[in-house]
């Protein structure tokens, strides 16, 4: 079997895993939900005075729902991200994928300090492309980003049209921080030359730009174009 | 008249603890842990709404709602599904499901949903019953037609 072919078969697998897997979580998750549910339904027909701890069990039960709700957030993330190999070339809305990827890649932003965000577009703009491929591309770019400047200051991606052509930004906020040589930095890199192999695959090209750095990705409209 | 509800979901403890807080609210409600068993309940029983999970091991959602439609035509389905099954979802529809949620689904959704299903169930029955009202009207005898 050819490699190309291998290699697709490998991503499939590990989406049809980690989706079975996200089902299962939020299984948990629903579990957990309606008992917690359950115990707030009891203790709103309890008498303040009848429980002395009342007040602490409230506070608690808060306390699971919200990071319940993140659970159902993340894993839903999760559920889409592994479903993205499901088929290829897809509709895509990119203020949809940009919006999913902010979530996905959080967790790595969080670590380096800085804070993760959209701009969506308006009207959302749809290119047919690889959902894989494209996801990689934004993840890649962040993490150049993230590699590149110091802690603090705000990343945000931003899907437009240039010229009628179809961009998503990739942008840094917070120029105090950002180092001169940045835009060399960033396209000397190795992870830069992955994010133009992975760009040619979707027939489009990266580019940075400005004095506060941002990456652009262009994307074609449709992925055959 | 209370609600009656038919759970459907072969997660056990998520049945018996959602079924516990609609009862709470005053719903009838009658637990089944898989397709086959919410299609020998229903022979038995006249549900107002069955809330059944998209994804479970042996009879699908779909089949069972298939079944459902076949056995009791009246009674509302709401199918609870997944985002990776929003699809099959869809197709229940299409099949005649009233709606569907998204797994796990807030308190408050759910009970505006199994309203919304009960209130079509009432609807339908009362355009039922007026229609058999305006056949008795127009030709008496019919009463005595088999």
């Amino acid at each position: 079997m050819e490699p190309d072919r291998i290699k697709r078969k490998e991503v499939a697998f590990f989406g049809r895993i980690t989706a079975g897997i996200t089902h299962e979580i939020k299984n948990v998750l629903a579990i957990i939900q309606e008992s917690a549910g359950l115990m707030e339904d009891v203790l709103e027909v309890i008498e303040d005075s009848a429980f002395a701890h009342k007040d602490k069990f409230i506070k608690s039960l808060d306390r699971i729902r919200r990071q319940i709700q993140r659970g159902i957030d993340i894993t839903t993330c999760l559920n889409w991200f592994a479903h993205s190999p499901d088929r290829t070339p897809v509709s895509l809305d990119l203020n949809e994928t940009s919006q999913q990827m902010v979530l996905l890649a959080s967790r790595f932003a969080r670590l380096k300090n800085v804070a993760l965000e959209t701009s969506p577009s308006d009207p959302p703009i749809v290119i047919t492309s690889d959902p894989v491929s494209l996801e990689m591309a934004l993840f890649e770019s962040i993490e150049i980003l993230l590699r590149a400047i110091d802690a603090g200051g705000k990343i945000t991606l931003s899907p437009r049209k240039v010229q009628d052509r179809c961009v998503l930004g990739i942008g840094y906020e917070n120029a105090a921080l950002v180092k001169e040589d940045f835009p060399t930095q960033i396209s000397s890199s190795e992870r830069w030359a992955s994010l133009q192999q992975t760009l040619t695959y979707l027939g489009g090209a990266a580019k940075t730009f400005g004095p506060t750095p941002e990456i652009l990705l262009y994307l074609p409209d449709s992925i055959d174009n | 008249m209370k609600i009656r509800i038919l759970l459907v979901d072969d997660e056990k403890e998520y049945v018996e603890t959602l079924a516990e807080r609609l009862r709470n609210r005053g719903f009838h409600v009658t637990e089944a842990f898989s397709g086959s068993e919410a299609v020998e309940k229903l022979k038995g029983y006249n549900f107002d709404v069955t809330v059944l999970d998209v994804k479970m091991p042996g009879m699908s959602g779909i089949e069972t709602l298939d079944e459902i439609k076949k056995l009791k035509p009246l009674t509302e389905v709401l199918m609870l599904t997944g985002h990776g099954t929003i699809e099959t979802a869809i197709e229940g529809m299409k099949k005649g499901a009233y709606d569907y949620l998204l797994k796990p689904c807030k308190m408050d959704l759910l009970l505006e949903k199994i309203n919304g299903a009960y209130e079509r169930k009432s609807e339908h029955e009362e355009r039922i019953r007026k229609a058999m009202v305006d056949k008795l009207s127009t030709s008496p005898m019919s009463v005595f037609e088999k």
